[in-house]
Order: structure tokens, then sequence, then C-alpha cells
């Protein structure tokens, strides 16, 4: 398996487990996943993103077999453009991960739009969590709403030779992203962990309005347990050769 | 695999193991739902699996049944022996009228999966005397294991307390709706939480109370820490929050005696999280049926 949803580090409202190289390794090995993608929890309140970028480039240098570093970049902070260069071309990086939300941007505005051009243009993956955590649990400082799928799909739209990974989100059936013939590019992907496979199984209904290659296997670790989204794997009503596609082949497909 | 025996092996081995891709986790697949098997009263050996908290779908839902029957077929699939279920009015304040047809439908459901769906009475404390008079046939008349109430008043105003009395008379618990949110939640003004439940259990000790899914959304490691002291307090795991360790913390805090495994229909990320919790056997066991098997005993006890 291959996880596209997993941080590192630790997060400022909630003390996590597992949260360094070796923890997540633990857990991956015991859980049958080879490889994740990794991106900085940190980065998500530090004013200064890229210094979480940092701490990840070293917490995981003797693991680059196995995890995959995408860069924080938050497109409304001073020198982001030096910070992606320095994720891509010192550190390795492979894809951006962005947080509107926690960076107090809009998907639309064009900060974010150039981002995605500089990513696409050095053909980087970018993976948008819908959520960090559930904003009923927020901190009294914070109020931090989920990304609004509605704004997805412009990006989408403008975006057409940039590859997305919309992660720990759901409702995509309620919204032109997880619809059957829906104009848009195929240019996203959406990690399951949230998404049901039982019950309204938004899962299967994802796989027969989109296909199976535009699912990608992901937990949310550490912040979530992993076994959920490879609970919902196993129960998942489709053939086995899609759950590969789900489980690992779309993800080797898009980090190469 | 029958459902036992995927939970033991799931709970043993890591799920991985326990499962072979593409299929189903329980029993014959082709079987209906209302054609398994109901669990044993009693298996100590067995790994019992009750979902302390579930629901079935309010009949003003075209597709209620197929809902209702969706749900089985989840727990067949998930390794869930029971479901202790009620069912809510879509609007709430529930009028006398609307809580005592779900528990007509309560009741027919029960008919219709015996030994799979076990019922929770629903009620607005509001309406006192419809209240009581529905708590008592559907407990005394139609088998029903216990109480459900939602956010129409707050566990601790007085309204509530005949409820809880009557409950204690009948040696069943209370499922109290429940969660702690660090801002003013403008859509449950009277919403509960482990503080209100734990002030209610010291009025009531001997009332046996269920605090309502600790992954429901809100803080949850307040709601937690909150109940530490309110030793007849339970705590039910459900909700579709998935964080990471929050099962542990319910065990290390409350008690393994204390916590209740359930879903609330979030039924991967209820069952999922009961997989991925770092527990003993013996606890995990307790969490996953041992402990809702107590508590439903003390009714036949009665």
């Amino acid at each position: 398996m291959i996880d596209v949803n997993c941080y590192l580090g630790h997060y400022a409202f909630r003390q996590l487990r597992n949260n360094t190289a070796d923890g997540l390794l633990r857990v991956m090995d015991a859980k049958g996943i080879e490889k994740a993608v990794v991106g900085s929890a940190a980065a998500v309140t530090y004013r200064n993103a890229q210094s979480g970028n940092e701490e990840l480039h070293r917490e995981i240098k003797s693991h680059r077999d196995r995890l995959i570093p995408f860069a924080v970049i938050n497109p409304g902070y001073a020198g982001w453009v030096d910070d992606l260069k320095i994720c891509r071309e010192d550190f390795g990086m492979s894809g951006v991960r962005l947080h509107p939300g926690w960076h107090n941007y809009k998907p639309a505005d064009t900060c974010c739009r150039e981002l995605v051009a500089a990513a696409t243009e050095h053909k980087m993956p970018v993976s948008i969590p819908i959520r960090v955590e559930d904003n009923r649990q927020r901190h009294w400082l914070v109020d931090v709403p989920d990304v609004r799928l509605g704004e997805i799909v412009d990006l989408v739209k403008n975006n057409p030779q940039a590859t997305f990974i919309l992660a720990s989100g759901r409702g995509f059936k309620g919204c032109d992203l997880g619809k059957k013939n829906n104009s848009l590019p195929r240019n996203y992907y959406i990690e399951i962990c949230r998404a049901s496979a039982l019950l309204d199984n938004e899962i299967g209904q994802l796989v027969e309005n989109l296909g199976a290659d535009r699912l990608l296997f992901g937990t949310g670790m550490p912040f979530h347990y992993p076994d959920p989204a490879i609970l919902k794997l196993k129960v998942l009503d489709i053939p086995e050769a899609d759950k590969e596609k789900i489980r690992r082949a779309n993800a080797a497909g898009i980090l190469g | 695999m029958k459902r036992r025996e995927f939970l033991t092996a799931a709970a043993g081995i890591g799920l991985a193991g326990a499962l072979s891709a593409g299929t189903s986790l329980a029993g014959d697949p082709k079987a209906r739902p209302s054609e398994k098997t109901a669990p044993a009263d009693s298996n100590a050996d067995g790994t019992l699996v009750i979902d302390a908290h579930a629901h079935m779908f309010h009949r003003s839902k075209s597709n209620w049944k197929e809902m209702d029957r969706r749900v089985v077929e989840a727990a067949d699939k998930l390794g869930i022996d029971q479901l202790c279920c009620s069912i809510l009015t879509p609007k709430r304040p529930a009028t006398a009228e609307g809580f005592q047809e779900c528990n007509r439908w309560m009741a027919d459901c029960m008919k219709r999966f015996p030994g799979r769906i076990l019922g929770y009475c629903y009620v607005n404390p509001t309406h006192t005397k419809e209240a009581l008079e529905d708590i008592r046939r559907c407990v005394e008349d139609r088998g029903f294991m216990g109480v459900k109430l939602y956010n129409e008043h707050r566990c601790t105003e007085p309204v509530v307390y005949p409820i809880v009395e009557l409950a204690i008379e009948l040696r069943v618990p209370i499922l109290h709706h429940a969660g702690h949110m660090h801002f003013f939640l403008e859509t449950q003004p009277k919403i509960s939480d482990g503080s209100h439940l734990s002030e209610l259990a010291r009025r009531y000790p001997e009332a046996m109370l269920i605090c309502a899914h600790a992954g429901g959304g809100g803080d949850w490691e307040w709601e937690i820490k909150s109940l530490r002291n309110a030793p007849s307090v339970y705590l039910d795991t459900s909700g579709s929050v998935i964080d990471e360790g929050m099962v542990e913390m319910c065990v290390d805090i409350l008690g393994a005696d204390r916590v209740l495994f359930a879903c609330d229909n979030s039924m991967t990320p209820g069952m999922g999280k009961l997989i991925g919790a770092q527990l003993s056997k013996t606890d995990r066991r307790k969490l996953l049926g041992l402990n809702m098997k107590k508590i439903l005993e003390k009714r036949k006890q009665s």
C-alpha cells in the first residue's frame, strides 16, 4: 500500500504519537504500508512554514526509500518562491501540500494560482487536505473551517496540467468533483480516508462515477488511526483489480 | 469466517492477517441480514461484539427499509453481533406523538431483525407523562433494552430526573447524546457533555449512564477527562472522528470496564479505531461487547 496522506512532527493543538520517522515507519510496517507521502504537521501553524519543511527534511533523511516528502508552502508568505526552490532542489521534495484555511488564503487567490502554476511547471503534485482535524474539536483560539469543495472545482478547472491530491475530504458526490461526466479535467485524485465504504458508500459511488483510477489510499496518520482506511478497502464491494489501483498503483503512477 | 472469529482474529493479529481481500467478513455473503444467526446469550470464550450506539432510520425517508437493511449488512461485514438502536425524529424537539411513533417503528425493527437489533426507547423529557408511559411500555412489553435521550434538555435539568428514576427502576441504561465544544453550538444549545453526565451521576449513582460518542465531534480529551471521577458513567467510542490515541485514552483514564464500542452508524470509523487501538486482548473484548453485555444482563436479573 502507498499512503498519500501522512504527517510528521508536532501539531500545535494535540499531542501526536508516532509522529517521528521511526514511529511512523513502525506503524507502516505493522499495517503493511510500503511508502507514505509525508508533510510537516508543525508547518500547519508555523508562521514561517519553511521551518517545518526543514525539520521534515532532517527527520526523514535516512528513510527516503519509504517516506516521500511534500513541501508545505504558504503562498501568502514572504519568500515562498525561494522556499519552493529549496524544497525541490536541495531537499528533493516531490510535491507540495497546501493548507489554504490555516494559511489564510483562498484557492482562488492569485498567490495560490501562482503556486499551483510553479508546482505544475516542475511536475510536482499539489496535495490539498480538506481538513487537518475535525473542526468541531477546534481550539478556543482558532476557527479554521474545512476547505470548501466548490473552491477546489475552479482550481482544478483552471489548471488542467496540474495534478491534485484531495486528501481528508468527503461529500465529493455532492459537488462536481464527484459527479459522472462532470467535464472537469482528469487531473485530480481523491484520497479515501474520510469517505464511507458502507451505508451510503461514497467510495463505491466515486469508483462508479470517476473510475477506480482516480482514487488513492490514505490514512491521515499520525492524526488518525490507519485502520479505518484499511478497513474501507477490505469491505469495499469492488473488483480486486480496482482495489489494487487504489491501494497502490494510482499513487505509484503519480509519485513516479 | 463468522462474525466472532473475525474480531478475535482482527484483535489478535491485525486486520491484514484476519481477512482475505474481497471476501465478506462474516458468514455466507448471500444470506439476507435477517437470516443471520443471533449471537449466543453468553460466550465467554468468543469475542462478542455489541454496538452500543446505532440508529435505524425514520420512516419519512423513502428508502428507510433499504437503509435499515444496509446497517445490518454493514454489521455483518464488520463482525458486529448486535446493534443497540434508536430511531430519532428528524426534527427536534420531538413531540410526544413523534417519539411514540419512532418507538413503534423501533419495535418493528426488533421483530424484523430478531436478536440483531436491540432497542433504545427515545423520548423527549418535556412530555413527562407520555415519556414515562412509553419507556415502561417499551421496556416491559416490547423488550427494549434502554432509553435514549438527545439534546432537548441538558441532562442536569430537573425535567430529566423522572426519566432517570424510571430507568433505575427498570434497570436499563440511558444513552445520552453528548459532546463538548469550545464554542457555543447554536444548533444544539442544550447539548450535554461529560461534566453534565458526571453531575447527573452524582445525583443518581445507581443509574447506568452512557455518555455518547467520544468520537462524535468536539474535544474528546476534555470529554474523557471530565468523566474520570464519575465511576457509574460509561463512554461509547462512536462517531466519525478517528483520532489516533482516543480509545487508548478512554481506557487509560476511565478504565476498560467503562468504555463501550459503538459506531453511531459511522461503521468503518467505529470498528477501525477499535482494531487500531493498542489494547490488551482482555480489554478489547470488554470494549467490544462484554461491558455492554453486563449492562444488558442487569435488566434480565431484575
